[in-house]
């Protein structure tokens, strides 16, 4: 099988001199697979490098959109049967990409990922292994698996962490891959994974397929830590107006968020609440639409999709 | 009336990095003359507050632990108060300004990054009054973006049918 690697990237000319040729030297060693990067308007010297640096490589210089529209704008012009995204921030280890692709040869698997490491090589806060969700309190609490043991088996996952995840584009595209509810960035790759879930696919973890992710170090020098935090608590709250179907929890989820506004007084030093259901308020009409689709398209409960989607923990 | 008891209580959410502010606050209740300083914390925080110096920690879960948390403190008698906050704005932490003021401690110090201050009972009491009633707002403020929510996309998602049922 044949696999697209496409490495999504804004203004990351220093890390993709690190994540490229490790993609590229990946890309060779299983038997030679296209290395596209999706550069998302970059001001920097991105696209001269990887031109001059690497020819082998196809640059697609896109006008800014973010993260997700970027995705799904590289994922259209695939033409291979598989595809490998990743984040300009995560170098690939050799062998990481046939494992991978072993389990997409799957009929029910919608994508498999990575095993991430710190850049030092620990485990220690790692994020996107072994994902697994449960419906508490007014968001959907998603766990990363940290411990050792459990990383060492094949597994279920809720999602695939969108810096190191193999998919079909076939299936990305029928599910309208990345949404563009969650603009500018995160929780997209938590929502495909749970809407894949929906669909009766599969989502797995594969430990063989390891790569070092540099956690967030794009998104901290592009924007101020509380941005990133209201960005990330928004699109939790649009997640839960999306995706949660079956009416006890919602109400439950709904009534909890109500309260939840509170806590910037309660408890302090936590991202403005408020602000973040303001922000999911102006996008109100988007997430009804988005909601009303997933409601036609589901073919499993939210009860459902948990169960299933927390096999490896 | 029981003398009051020469040990001091230090309140914080004992969050990441909050480790200085914490040893910060114990040598301020020391210097004040604390010879013993206790803590609120949970099972979680516990731990992390006596491996700090917390001589004791008193343990809380839920509503119930809380209330028995309180009436303890007001037994003790406390002479002195730390309250940890997480900006030198000393915004939030209504429920660490609730439990200052309800132990009873007759002198209570705010510690944040870069400011600490002493405060006075009547101003601990007017603080917790404006943010007990910014609370109330903004709770007020959530149903109502919530219920729109609610009844917008419920109604959207009970017109849109389904191949499987999810009755809203």
């Amino acid at each position: 099988m044949k696999a697209t690697i496409i490495i999504a990237s804004h203004n990351g000319c220093d890390l993709l001199a690190r994540s490229v040729p490790a993609a590229v030297e990946a890309s060779r060693e299983a038997g030679g697979h296209p290395v596209v990067v999706a550069d998302d308007g970059s001001t920097d010297d991105s696209i001269e490098f990887l031109c001059r640096t690497f020819p082998e490589v196809v640059v697609m210089a896109l006008p800014r959109r973010g993260f997700g529209a970027t995705c799904n704008r590289a994922v259209e012009a695939v033409e291979t049967d598989a595809a490998v995204l990743l984040n300009n921030d995560v170098v690939v280890t050799p062998g990481f990409l046939q494992p991978l692709l072993e389990h997409l040869a799957q009929p029910d698997v919608f994508a498999v990922g990575c095993k991430f490491l710190n850049p030092e090589g620990s485990l220690t806060d790692a994020l996107g292994n072994c994902t697994s969700g449960v419906w508490r309190g007014p968001l959907l609490s998603i766990r990363h698996e940290t411990r050792a043991e459990p990383l060492d088996h094949t597994c279920p996952q809720l999602y695939a962490n969108g810096g190191g995840m193999a998919f079909r584009p076939n299936r990305w595209r029928a599910l309208g891959g990345f949404d563009p509810l969650y603009h500018p960035f995160y929780w997209e790759d938590v929502d495909i994974g749970y809407r894949a879930w929906g669909r009766g696919w599969r989502v797995l973890y594969e430990p063989a397929s390891v790569v070092y992710h540099d956690q967030g170090s794009t998104m901290k020098r592009l924007h101020p830590a509380a941005h990133i935090e209201l960005m990330s608590a928004k699109n939790a709250v649009l997640f839960t107006w999306k995706n949660l179907l079956n009416g006890r929890l919602f109400r439950r989820a709904l009534a909890a968020q109500a309260r939840w506004a509170a806590d910037d007084v309660l408890i302090g030093g936590l991202p403005p609440r408020l602000r973040a259901l303001q922000g999911a308020l102006r996008q109100l009409p988007q997430a009804c639409r988005a909601r009303a689709n997933e409601q036609r398209e589901r073919l499993r409960s939210d009860e459902e999709i948990i169960a299933l989607s927390s096999g490896g923990g | 009336m029981p003398p009051i008891d020469a040990t001091g209580l230090l309140l914080t959410f004992a969050r990441r990095g909050e480790d200085d502010a914490i040893r910060q606050a114990l040598g301020r209740l020391r210097v004040e003359g604390a010879v013993s300083v206790i803590s609120v914390g949970t099972p979680v925080s516990a731990p992390v507050l006596s491996e700090l110096g917390c001589d004791e920690v008193i343990i809380y879960g839920d509503g119930r632990n809380a209330r028995a948390a309180i009436t303890d403190l007001r037994r003790r008698r406390l002479a002195m108060a730390a309250l940890i906050y997480s900006d030198a704005s000393y915004a939030g932490h209504l429920k660490l300004e609730v439990l200052a003021l309800l132990s009873g401690a007759g002198w209570v110090q705010r510690i944040a990054p870069g400011a600490s201050s002493a405060i006075s009972r009547f101003s601990l009491a007017a603080s917790v009054l404006a943010k007990g009633l910014s609370a109330c707002a903004l709770a007020v403020i959530g149903t109502v973006i919530c219920t729109a929510a609610f009844v917008c996309l419920t109604l959207r998602q009970t017109a849109a049918g389904g191949r499987r049922a999810h009755r809203p």
